[in-house]
């Protein structure tokens, strides 16, 4: 597309399918300790398939 | 859902619900703003009277290009997770997989900003016994069902303050992981005041992640984290965390500061721990009470705000100079990232997440550690406060009313209940001030990510 870049994205919707293995690290388990955030968890299952 | 926003000449728009980000021009950026409310004739005669370069023929191309994306399901995808935001939790109902283990309630330093009332909690002060400790990790194998990764965070307090329990509890679990199926990842959060030989060979073999608390600059670290006798600890801790950095080859480490009303201007904290050396850092907003000195005000918030934004921009320039380095909240994996359950369901504390107290209490989290009702069990007996259990497990982006409408909602999963509850005294309430610092932190980590993948 000349106007529009679309990044390459995991598709929420497809993830539905699929996901919710609950392997990923529990969120607060890292850094913060203070707030939630879950954009910067790593997908165990991704790092399983490759 | 669309939510829109510009910085620095790049106009981006993600699509909520699928999950899309798209980097566009500024006339397909107004376009795009409007598209719900007009049809193509109404758009585009009203983009006509816009200064943009393009005429009716490109107009109508930026036209198509918009719908083709809503009909891909890139653009102003429907929110269909409504149903499936008890699902997680109901699958792992039961389950625990992380545990915070507060192997000293005491310290050796005695900050004024201690959520955790250096380090008593409001309780006396305490050390974890070794038996305590390693029943904790029995009860998490036991309680852990099909789950193989484990995680144990040791936190206090001052960890280092009971280190030789710490090491028999990694040595006891790794001793029980073969029969058990599991794999523990440790992490350990220190002041750094103990750190010598033995713990940065220890922590650096068996810590997947060590979290070193440095607030940045001297002065600013000095004023809060100081010991009984008022003495500053910078001096102290700095070479010891740059030892122990040295040596950890490459394993995951965060240099953690908070930043309170005394220092809004985070970034100058952030300058001062690249310039010592340190490349994986975080910063926190200071958790505590409205009122308190320390607590951050309104007039801080434009400061804040823009902290962040320059912080990308520094990121941005520092890749692009060969000297990157890694801030906590702007580690958007924007392919590998979370799947839907995860991103609607929580933090999961109180339900696969529980913090144990040294004589062995379970509550919901590190934060909610002192507070009696909160109180869930032991780790003897297991979860017995299922009332307030209950309550946790039904937190989720979809419980809380003010997150319905929110853009950010799939990155922060409806926000941490401990600050929900000190801020509005419900742990389903919503604490408006952290709200604004997390959409700004996403929008300048999406922002840093378009920028990234940009040819120079």
């Amino acid at each position: 597309m000349k106007h529009i870049q679309t990044l390459e994205t995991r598709d929420l919707c497809e993830s539905a399918k699929n996901g919710g293995c609950g392997e990923c690290q529990t969120s607060c388990q890292s850094a913060c300790k203070t707030s939630c955030g879950i954009a910067n968890q790593q997908c165990e299952n991704k790092k399983e398939e490759e | 859902m669309i939510h829109r926003f510009e910085m620095d000449g790049r106009y981006i728009v993600l699509d909520v619900c699928s999950g899309s980000v798209h980097v566009v021009d500024e006339t397909a950026y107004r376009m795009i703003g409007m598209y719900p409310e007009m049809g193509r004739e109404e758009l585009i005669a009203q983009a006509l009277t816009w200064s943009g370069p393009e005429d009716e023929a490109e107009l109508n191309e930026i036209y198509d290009e918009i719908t083709a994306l809503k009909d891909a399901g890139k653009l102003f995808a429907p929110d269909t997770f409504a149903p499936m935001a008890k699902e997680l939790k109901r699958r792992t109902a039961g389950v625990v997989k992380a545990l915070c283990l507060h192997v000293a309630h005491t310290c050796n330093l005695n900050c004024a900003y201690c959520f955790a009332s250096q380090g008593k909690y409001h309780g006396e002060r305490a050390v974890m016994p070794f038996e305590v400790g390693k029943q904790a990790l029995d009860f998490l194998v036991a309680n852990s069902g099909s789950r193989k990764n484990l995680e144990v965070d040791f936190f206090g307090g001052e960890p280092l303050m009971n280190w030789d329990v710490v090491k028999r509890l990694v040595e006891y679990a790794r001793g029980i992981e073969k029969e058990s199926g599991k794999h523990f990842r440790f992490t350990l959060t220190t002041n750094g005041m103990l750190i010598d030989d033995d713990v940065i060979d220890f922590a650096n073999r068996e810590m997947s992640n060590v979290v070193l608390s440095l607030d940045g600059r001297k002065e600013i670290h000095d004023r809060c984290r100081v010991d009984y006798a008022g003495n500053g600890s910078w001096e102290k801790i700095v070479p010891k965390f740059q030892k122990l950095v040295a040596a950890r080859g490459g394993k995951n480490y965060y240099m953690r500061g908070t930043f309170t009303h005394a220092n809004p201007d985070f970034l100058n904290d952030i300058r001062v721990m690249l310039d010592l050396g340190f490349n994986e850092l975080s910063m926190e907003p200071v958790v505590c009470a409205a009122g308190d000195p320390a607590a951050l005000t309104e007039e801080d918030l434009p400061i804040v705000l823009k902290q962040y934004e320059d912080l990308a921009r520094l990121m941005l320039r520092r890749s692009r100079e060969g000297k990157p380095f890694t801030f906590y909240h702007y580690m958007l994996d924007l392919t590998g990232g979370p799947c839907i359950y995860k991103r609607i369901s929580g933090c999961g504390s109180g339900t696969e997440y529980m913090a144990v107290t040294p004589w062995g209490d379970l509550y919901p989290c590190h934060q909610f550690v002192g507070e009696e009702k909160f109180k869930l069990g032991d780790i003897w007996r297991g979860v017995e406060n299922t009332e307030t259990q209950a309550e946790f497990a039904d937190c989720n982006v979809y419980a809380r009313e003010e997150c319905k409408d929110c853009w950010a909602r799939l990155y922060c999963s409806g926000g941490c209940a401990a600050n929900a509850y000190h801020a509005t005294g419900s742990v389903r309430g919503v604490y408006k001030y952290g709200c604004e610092l997390f959409r700004k932190r996403m929008e300048c980590a999406i922002w840093l990510q378009c920028a990234l993948m940009e040819k120079e």
